[in-house]
């Protein structure tokens, strides 16, 4: 600080007058500085009397960008979005963590849980408030706190398990981990809700006991710790003589009633649920349990052994049950009255009710029981259906059926074609179809990526099942159509609306969003390559019309140009060792005869950059400019400039206006005849 | 846990989701009036039909793309998907068979002992995970292999994500024990 010692005399007595904001040498009476800034806060008066302090809250993460002070609007103040953010964020959390009541110190943990998900942007592509009710979830984990997911949920009426899914996703990226929930978290929390008065803390001790038991009976591994704890105080609220129904519990754990019977079906298997109430107190069983799924699984397995050698046993027997079913299925045949025409098909009907259904066929229980149910629509008894009396009841005509379908679909299916299609499939045996196809090996041929369909293996019969036949289609698109009327309904009112809107002429195609195509990087010797590139690639401004900068580079060593270049060199060589980046921005291939200042900001480093290219361009190609000398300083202009620093508007807005020449002028005056509005006749 | 490393764990590949395109346009529509076993869902834009033999469903889309859900093996899939190309074929559209490729094969395991998922998270921190509210068996994912293994207090294990059914018994047995004893 200059105010210490004068610059001139040396002295350090310096008086600083704050009315009058000087700070004056004592020593040799100089100024040495006028109209000093306060740092102090100003007041003004507000419109109902009262007084706001002046100024703006600046982030302190808002230091990383330069500060931008006229074209603040332009840039867009990305920092305070940021303290934006963060401060939405916080009232959230709090007012989630209110409905909670958690207190205040996990509430900042939450946040701060918030603002590194921030940093990491974990919270882009996800809904704020899903985020919001994982950081606090997350803190509930750790500090250990009585709160479900399930209350979150609640709160947010959002889906346990997208909650969950973003929950997860936060603690591994932060890397965090959670602590397991422990059941015996939730019982102080859920006794309370119930309302035991006084005797809450033994019910609590009892169904804490419970709990533990539970856990070293490998009953709680997979399983909701709110549905143990359902379980454990129901049965402790017995075991101390309260009659809380089951209702009441699942209102407070929110478990569904077959949970709770379930867990307590498990416990009951437990050797521990046969000891007496003191007992339990007292004594703690040393034997642990499997897990009832294990052991659930373990019977599983045995009951299918079982089912396998009761198949084996029961496969003899019905060889000898099927002689039985030949013979009568023959005398039937002859007993019935023969069909003609139409119902040939239906001559292979048998009414099974006259067989023995011991048998363990799995089709023929089926059967039966759509038989009966078939019956009991009919009013009739078993015995007496036969194919004609339901023929007759139906009273209408049968349609063709192709036998060769398996399950084809049909109109209002008839109940004949039902139990025909039935006995096709069940008298013939589902297996009888597929025999042709089950000949079919299982192929399997090298890679035949051309796009060539390899046959082999594939039997065009059976793939013929697979496809209806003309009527088939026709009864199919009449159902189809029928079924989704309100569909194609709305399709066709769209379309009209498209119609319409076209006609009118104001109808948006919405064209699918590509995505934003991104440049390879470009590779270039020199600066001026690069912008010859780069201006391949992009268009930078709307404003610029492109043929005419095409024009320039193409044509050599043009005499305005030329001309252009000796009075180009006395401004800026002056000013070449004062200021190392120098793209002497006031030369421009434009025909613009605006000052540059009066441009739009875009243009100016696009401008700046122009001019150079041309430069590259003509002393390549074109014949040495009318100065010789005119060519050591564009050359070393060009060269002293060095890489663009395209950012950086600043410097070049000052040094138009030092000049303030119009870019016309300094090329020779003669426009390039493009555009007349700018023609302001120089 | 006891264990017993004797026995041999038999992996046992229980679906194999397969893509293939078939490089033509398909009007779903024709589709879902002339197949059988055909669910046409115009909201989505895809057809399923289901194959019975192998069993195999699968969703097509009016693009020419097919997803196969539901092959035992990955012959299977490729058998089954060259048999429902020869479904639409026959059906009058000019389908080639081209671009097939396996996309996950989901398999299980069981172990003969139970596992106790608390302290296997605990052990195996940032890569396994247990949320008894959500779900309940442990998410144990595999890395290199790009394989998720969801672990049962049961002992069984259903292994999902690689790419070759092979894969999954070789690589898979010995770094199961390793990683449940640890």
């Amino acid at each position: 600080m200059s105010s210490r010692v004068c610059k001139h005399c040396g002295s350090s007595d310096i008086d600083v007058d704050q009315a009058r904001g000087d700070a004056v040498c004592m020593g040799c009476g100089s100024v040495l500085e006028d109209n000093i800034i306060v740092s102090e806060v100003e007041f003004v008066e507000t419109g109902g009397g009262g007084s706001l302090a002046v100024g703006q809250f600046v982030s302190s993460e808002g230091g990383l960008k330069n500060p931008t002070f006229g074209d603040g609007h332009f840039s867009g103040m990305g920092s305070e979005s940021r303290a934006q953010t963060l401060q939405r964020a916080k009232q959230h959390i709090n007012t989630l963590g209110h409905q909670l009541q958690m207190n205040q110190h996990c509430l900042d943990t939450a946040f701060n849980f918030y603002k590194m998900a921030l940093n990491k942007s974990l919270t882009r592509g996800r809904k704020s408030d899903h985020i919001m009710a994982a950081c606090i979830y997350l803190v509930c984990r750790t500090e250990g706190t009585p709160h479900m997911l399930l209350d979150l949920s609640d709160i947010l009426q959002v889906n346990v398990y997208v909650l969950g899914k973003t929950f997860i996703a936060l603690a591994k990226e932060l890397c965090i981990n959670a602590p397991a929930i422990d059941p015996c978290l939730y019982i102080p929390r859920f006794t309370q809700m119930l309302e035991f008065g006084e005797k809450s803390r033994e019910v609590s001790m009892t169904a804490l006991r419970l709990v533990q038991r539970m856990k070293r009976d490998w009953m709680h591994t997979g399983r909701r710790p709110s549905g143990l704890c359902g379980a454990a105080l129901l049965v402790a609220a017995r075991l101390h003589d309260f009659c809380r129904t089951t209702k009441e519990i699942v209102n407070v754990v929110k478990v569904c009633e077959s949970t709770l019977r379930k867990r307590l079906t498990e416990f009951e298997d437990t050797p521990t649920s046969q000891l007496t109430i003191e007992e339990f107190m007292r004594v703690d069983l040393d034997g642990e349990c499997d897990p009832p799924c294990f052991t659930a699984g373990l019977r599983k397995k045995k009951d299918q052994q079982l089912k396998l050698e009761l198949q084996k046993k029961i496969g003899d027997f019905e060889d000898e049950i099927q002689e039985f079913k030949d013979e009568i299925d023959a005398e039937l045949e002859s007993c019935r009255p023969k069909l003609r025409g139409v119902y040939a098909a239906y001559t292979k009907k048998d009414v099974f009710s006259d067989d023995d259904s011991s048998s363990s066929s799995k089709e023929e229980p089926n059967e039966g029981d759509e038989l009966h149910a078939v019956a009991k629509h009919f009013g009739r008894e078993l015995e007496e259906l036969t194919l004609e009396a339901l023929i007759k009841l139906e009273g209408g005509e049968l349609e063709e059926e192709n036998q060769e379908e398996n399950v084809p679909k049909r109109k209002g299916p008839s109940l004949a074609s039902i139990l025909g299609r039935m006995s096709s499939s069940s008298s013939l045996g589902l297996s009888e179809t597929f025999s042709h196809s089950v000949g079919d090996d299982v192929e399997n041929d090298g890679t035949a990526d051309s796009g060539e369909l390899d046959l082999s293996g594939i039997d065009d019969s059976e793939i013929n099942l697979y496809l209806l036949s003309d009527k088939e289609v026709q009864i199919k698109t009449a159902l189809w159509m029928a079924e989704n009327a309100d569909y194609l309904k709305a399709q066709k009112e769209k379309e009209a609306k498209i119609q319409k809107e076209k006609e009118l002429g104001i109808y948006k195609e919405k064209k699918p969003r590509r995505p934003s195509k991104k440049h390879a990087a470009i590779r270039a010797s020199t600066a001026d390559e690069a912008i010859e590139k780069m201006l391949e690639q992009k268009k930078i401004s709307t404003k610029i019309n492109y043929d005419v900068l095409k024009d320039l580079v193409v044509k050599p060593g043009s005499s305005p140009a030329g001309v252009g270049e000796s009075p180009k060199m006395e401004p800026p060589a002056p000013r070449t060792p004062a200021c190392t980046r120098r793209p002497a921005p006031t030369r421009t291939p434009l025909s613009l005869s605006k000052p540059l200042n009066t441009l739009g900001k875009r243009l100016q480093p696009f401008i700046s950059r122009q001019p150079k290219k041309k430069l590259a361009v003509e002393q390549t190609e074109a014949p040495p400019p009318p100065a010789a000398t005119a060519e050591a300083p564009p050359s070393a202009v060009v060269v002293e400039s060095g890489p663009v620093l395209y950012d950086d508007v600043d410097e070049e807005e000052d040094e138009e206006e030092e000049t303030c020449v119009s870019a016309m002028e300094l090329l020779g005056g003669d426009g390039y005849g493009c555009d007349g509005d700018y023609d302001d006749g120089y | 846990m006891d264990s017993n490393n004797d026995e041999a764990l038999d992996i046992i590949v229980t679906n194999v989701v397969a893509t293939f395109r078939t490089r033509c346009h398909l009007n779903l529509r024709k589709i879902a009036l002339e197949g059988t076993n055909v669910i046409y869902k115009p909201e989505v834009g895809k057809v399923l039909m289901k194959l019975r033999k192998p069993k195999i469903t699968a969703s097509i889309w009016s693009s020419g793309k097919i997803i196969c859900t539901g092959a035992t093996s990955e012959e299977e899939a490729k058998l089954g998907a060259r048999r429902l190309a020869r479904c639409l074929q026959k059906l009058g559209f000019k389908v080639r068979f081209s671009a097939f490729r396996v996309v996950n094969v989901l398999a299980v395991c069981s172990m003969p002992f139970a596992v106790h998922l608390v302290d296997f998270t605990k052990n195996n921190r940032p890569i396994a995970s247990y949320e008894p509210e959500l779900h309940p068996a442990a998410t144990y994912r595999i890395k290199n292999l790009k394989a998720t293994v969801q672990v049962f207090s049961t002992g069984s294990l259903t292994v999902t994500g690689m790419l070759l059914s092979h894969d999954h018994t070789h690589t898979h047995l010995p770094s199961l024990p390793s990683f449940i004893y640890s």
